[in-house]
This record gives C-alpha cells, sequence and structure tokens, in this order.
C-alpha cells in the first residue's frame, strides 16, 4: 500500500493530507515530512486523516515523535477525520488524552 | 580454477560447433550446463562474449570485418553487466554474514528472556510468544514472590525486528532490577515508563499490562500502559468481558501515573491478555476481530490452558497462510481449586 | 613510438569519449587484451563521467609502466570539486545506486588492478588507478 502526503498552506496553518496506509513502509516517509514542519516556532499543523484507513504502531511512532517535537518547539499538531478503526489504536494506547484528535463525524459522513 | 575454465572454454566451443551444424537440443542443454559452471568460477560476461569472438574466428577464419566488429560492440556492453554481477556476488556474501549474526543474536534473544511458567497454587498458565521474524519484539515475563504470588507481565514493542528486540531486553533487565514482591502493578509501569522514556528513540513505545495474582483472595491486581485490553472469562455465564483500562504507553511522556483494577477468579474463570499481533494480523485485507479470537478460545476452553493458546496460534498461523506479519503472543491464565 | 604520458581535460560531455579514447589507444599498444582494453575504456569513462557532473572540471594523466618484469598502465584522475565526505561509503557496494558523487567507484574498483583514493571535503579528489597486461 502506499501513502500520498499533501502539504497546503492556509493563512498561518499547514494542512497535511494524508492519503492510503500508515505502516511500516509509509511511516519514514511521513516521519520525514512531518517532524521538520513540528519545529518550526509557533505553527499549527493539521494533520488531516480523512483519507488513512490503517495506520499500525509504526505511524503511532511517528506522531508520538512528532508530539514531542511540538512540545519542544512550542509549535502544535492536530489529527482531524480520524476514522474509526484508527482512532481506537490512539484510544487503547492512551494518546486520546494526550493529543489533540478530532474523530471523523459519523452523521456528516453518512449524509454524505 | 584454471583448468575447469580451460575444460568449459574447450567444451563451449565443441558445443557451439555442433549446434551451428545442426541446431540440435542437446548442444543447447550442453551450454546452459557450461554456463552455470561460468557462473559458479565467477566468469564476467565480457569474457564469455570474448570467448564467443575467439571460437568464430577459429571456426570461420574468413569471417566478416562487420561481424567482427559487431561482436567488440557486444562486449563493450557486456563490462557493465558484469561489475554488477561482482557487485551482487559481494552483496549476497555481506547477506549472509548478517544473516547469520542476526539468528546468533535471535538465539542469544531467545535465553535471555527465556521465561518460564512457574507453577502457582490454584492457577493453571498457558502461554505463547511466536515472532514474526527471527527477533521477537514481544516479550512476557513470569515471576513467583516469596508469598506464592504470581507477577505477570506482557509487553509489545513497536516495530519488529531488531531493534523491538534490543528494547525489549532492556525491559526485561529493568523489570529483573525491581524487588518484585514488593511493587504493585502501577509502580512498575512507572518505573518502567522513566527507564524507556530517558532511553529509547522518541519513535519508540512499549506496551504493557503488568498483573499481580494473589492466591489467598483469588484476586488478579492489573494496570495497562497503553496495551490491548485483556478478557476476563466468567464461567458462571460463560461469557466473556473486555478489562476495560486506562493508561498511556511507555516512554511518551516523562511522569505517567498508572491506576490499577482488579478481577476476582471463582473456579475456571480465566483472564486472557494478547499482544495486537493477535488481532492486527490481516487475511486478505481483512482485519481479524477479537471476537473471533474468544470464539477459538470458546471452542477449546476445556482443554488445559497451554493447550488452548497452542490452538488459537495454530488457527492464526493458518489463517496468515504460515506467514506472521507480527509477533503473536497470548497468555491465559485459569482458575483451578 | 607512442608516447609515455597523455593528458585530458574533462570539462564538457564529449571530453568523457575523448578520455576513454586515449585510454584504449594506450591499452592497445600496450598489448592488453581486448576484454582488458574494454574495461579500462569503462573505468575511465566512468571517472571522467563522475568529473563532468560533480566537479565540473579535472584532468586525467595517462602514464605507461614499463619495467623489466611487468608492463602496465598507470591513470591518475585529479579534479578540485566538492570532494568525498565518507570516503567508506561510496566505496560500499550498493551506494552507487543511489547516485552522487563517487557513484561506481566500486565499479571502477573492480575493473582495475589497483585503486587508490584521496579527498578532501571543499578542496578535491584525486583517484589512482593501476591495470598490467597479463
Amino acid at each position: 500500500m502506499e501513502l500520498s502526503i499533501h502539504l497546503t498552506e492556509k493563512n498561518n496553518s499547514l494542512v497535511i493530507h494524508l492519503s492510503g496506509e500508515i505502516d511500516a513502509y509509509t511511516a519514514p516517509q511521513l516521519k520525514e515530512r512531518l517532524l521538520p514542519l513540528t519545529k518550526q516556532n509557533g505553527t499549527l499543523i493539521k494533520v488531516d486523516m480523512e483519507a488513512v484507513q490503517y495506520m499500525d504502531s509504526t505511524g503511532l511512532g511517528v506522531f508520538i515523535s512528532a508530539l514531542k517535537s511540538t512540545k519542544e518547539n512550542n509549535s502544535k499538531m492536530k489529527l482531524i477525520h480520524i476514522d474509526e478503526r484508527v482512532y481506537r489504536v490512539f484510544k487503547i494506547t492512551g494518546l486520546d488524552e494526550i493529543m489533540d484528535l478530532e474523530p471523523r463525524n459519523k452523521v456528516e459522513r453518512r449524509n454524505g | 580454477m584454471g583448468k575447469v575454465v580451460h575444460s568449459n572454454i574447450e567444451n563451449y566451443k565443441s558445443l557451439l560447433k555442433n549446434y551451428i551444424a545442426n541446431q540440435d537440443e542437446q548442444s543447447l542443454y550442453g551450454v546452459d550446463m557450461v554456463s552455470k559452471s561460468f557462473l559458479k568460477n565467477n566468469i564476467l560476461p565480457e569474457e564469455i562474449v570474448n570467448l564467443h569472438i575467439q571460437v568464430l574466428q577459429e571456426l570461420y577464419p574468413d569471417l566478416s570485418e562487420d561481424i567482427k566488429h559487431s561482436m567488440d560492440f557486444l562486449l563493450e556492453a557486456m563490462i557493465s553487466y558484469g561489475i554488477k554481477q561482482q557487485e551482487i556476488q559481494t552483496l549476497k556474501e555481506q547477506q549472509m554474514a548478517i544473516k547469520s549474526e542476526i539468528s546468533v543474536a535471535a538465539s542469544m534473544q531467545e535465553t535471555l528472556l527465556k521465561a518460564d511458567i512457574p507453577s502457582i497454587d490454584g492457577l493453571e498458565i498457558g502461554a505463547i510468544s511466536v515472532p514474526a521474524h527471527q527477533m521477537n519484539g514481544d516479550y512476557y515475563h513470569f515471576v513467583k514472590g516469596k508469598n506464592g504470588t504470581l507477577g505477570l507481565a506482557i509487553a509489545d514493542v513497536i516495530g519488529k525486528g531488531i531493534p523491538a528486540a534490543l528494547c525489549m531486553s532492556m525491559i526485561k533487565y529493568a523489570i529483573d532490577s525491581y524487588p518484585e514482591e514488593s511493587m504493585a502493578p502501577k509502580m512498575i509501569l512507572e518505573n518502567l515508563n522513566r527507564v524507556v522514556e530517558r532511553n529509547v528513540d522518541s519513535s519508540m513505545f512499549i506496551t504493557m499490562i503488568y498483573a499481580q495474582y494473589l492466591p489467598q483472595s483469588r484476586r488478579l491486581i492489573f494496570s495497562s500502559a497503553g496495551h490491548e485490553p485483556g478478557y476476563y472469562y466468567n464461567k458462571a455465564n460463560d461469557r466473556f468481558e473486555e478489562l476495560k483500562t486506562k493508561g498511556l504507553a511507555l516512554g511518551v511522556l516523562p511522569d505517567v501515573q498508572y491506576q490499577e483494577y482488579r478481577v476476582d477468579l471463582d473456579q475456571d474463570d480465566m483472564v486472557i491478555f494478547l499482544t495486537d499481533g493477535v488481532t492486527e494480523c490481516r487475511e486478505e485485507g481483512q482485519f481479524i476481530e477479537v471476537d473471533e479470537v474468544l470464539d477459538v478460545i470458546k471452542r477449546f476452553k476445556d482443554h488445559p490452558a497451554q493447550e488452548i493458546v497452542n490452538q488459537v496460534y495454530k488457527h492464526f498461523e493458518r489463517l496468515q497462510g504460515f506467514q506472521l506479519r507480527d509477533d503473536f503472543t497470548l497468555i491465559i491464565l485459569r482458575k483451578k481449586v | 613510438m607512442e608516447p609515455q604520458t597523455s593528458c585530458v581535460t574533462i570539462q564538457k560531455e564529449w571530453d568523457i569519449v575523448g578520455a576513454r579514447h586515449v585510454a584504449r589507444d594506450m591499452a592497445r599498444s600496450l598489448g592488453f587484451s581486448t576484454v582488458d582494453q574494454a574495461r579500462i575504456a569503462t573505468a575511465v569513462s566512468e571517472l571522467a563521467r563522475n568529473i563532468y557532473l560533480y566537479a565540473k572540471k579535472g584532468q586525467i594523466y595517462f602514464d605507461i609502466i614499463d619495467s623489466v618484469d611487468r608492463k602496465g598502465m598507470n591513470i591518475k584522475v585529479i579534479d578540485s570539486g566538492p570532494g568525498i565526505e565518507d570516503i567508506g561509503e561510496v566505496m560500499q557496494d550498493g551506494f552507487s545506486t543511489s547516485g552522487g558523487l563517487g557513484a561506481g567507484l566500486p565499479g571502477v574498483k573492480r575493473l582495475m588492478d589497483e585503486f587508490d583514493i584521496e579527498s578532501e571535503k571543499g578542496v578535491g579528489t584525486v583517484i589512482y588507478v593501476k591495470k598490467w597486461v597479463r
């Protein structure tokens, strides 16, 4: 499986659109793109997980190291539109309590 | 080597002569053999082209200049293939060396992390842990306290292979250094969290459940650091219940408090702990639901605990076409008289 | 009588062909086999390409070695390009596929009998190779 990463900039906030699967093969790619962004003081990075159906623990590791980096560099990261199954991984590991996460809106999806 | 090559050159010559005369399959089979022998002796493609040119000139002294030039051209085109062939040979040797190093490391790890299952009054234990590759990033550990209690750890390091295995060895030695019987599960996780947070790469983390069984009170006390939830099998109503826990994975933040949970076990009740290698394994893109694991357990519930975990493993090994994608660890505790 | 020494300056892609030509002529006159002539030309080609692509400008010196017991060819390649930071890394097999300065050097080493390299970052690189007539 592939992971494609697109970056858009909207008035002072960055949005990273991810599409595909985040696993041991694609995680290094994500890390390479995401980490440098967290090192910019004061930025808000939104990671749009709308098109991510699967993420394993390697992917979680990337977000953990990005989270640590935001704390060191005074930047912020928020994950949005997280799939239910992917959200479960954040919940089990307890990361839902320390990260800014926004699950996918189920109602919105049913209507859409 | 020179001799072998020389006899092959002679062979090549007579085979080529034969083939030009008869276009027979036997000569083609013969040259197949010769080329295998060339490969074995590291003869490079440009040398074979050169040999071909020489043989042609011997067979046809009046060979046209155009053909000769074209053969020289072919020889030139083969040089880079020759370099690659040598490079591949070297890489192959290096790969063999690495493979044998890993297998030594894997057997060292097996010895280091060897977990004997202790016998505890009134408790039956079944445990299995199988690595997806040579090195295991899952880990379980039992310890019997002086007062007959059981300490149990089940853990999963992010990722697979050597980094995960190195990390696991560190955890084992950290746990070993704690005065076991005096430590509660939450204390153990809090201490381990500090060890992992300080010593491990920022993108690595570990999930773990630490549990303590007290035979006198038939009580299991446990804490979870972001680990896959365990299950409680209630014999009385023949049902499984998820053991809901909260707690952050080890190595994410420097100071973390963990909560303790408890479950009291009656005759033939079971507690099941597993790693996400059991539920995250996908067959043909389909996730295996934990219900499926519990179904298999239920089917074998009248068998000894070790037999049950073995059967579950067999079931999933087959589902995944005998190629595990992640390390697999499953532990079952059952209350006995 | 063949000249004992030649020097080719590499600056344009066309110069790579010139260097190959000098190398092959010298190899032929020394009595190298067809296969070895091709190997020497390929090695020189690789070295010249490295200069052209990464150092922009450099020289290749060709010398005939003609002693009592053996004959051979001595080639020295000098450039004042960016230099190679980690020679150990570029000499590793498999690295060449990633391109960059020093790509293909393990291949050059295999094509020739002797190989030596000195490089300093920001100063340049000197490569010495030899091949003996068998």
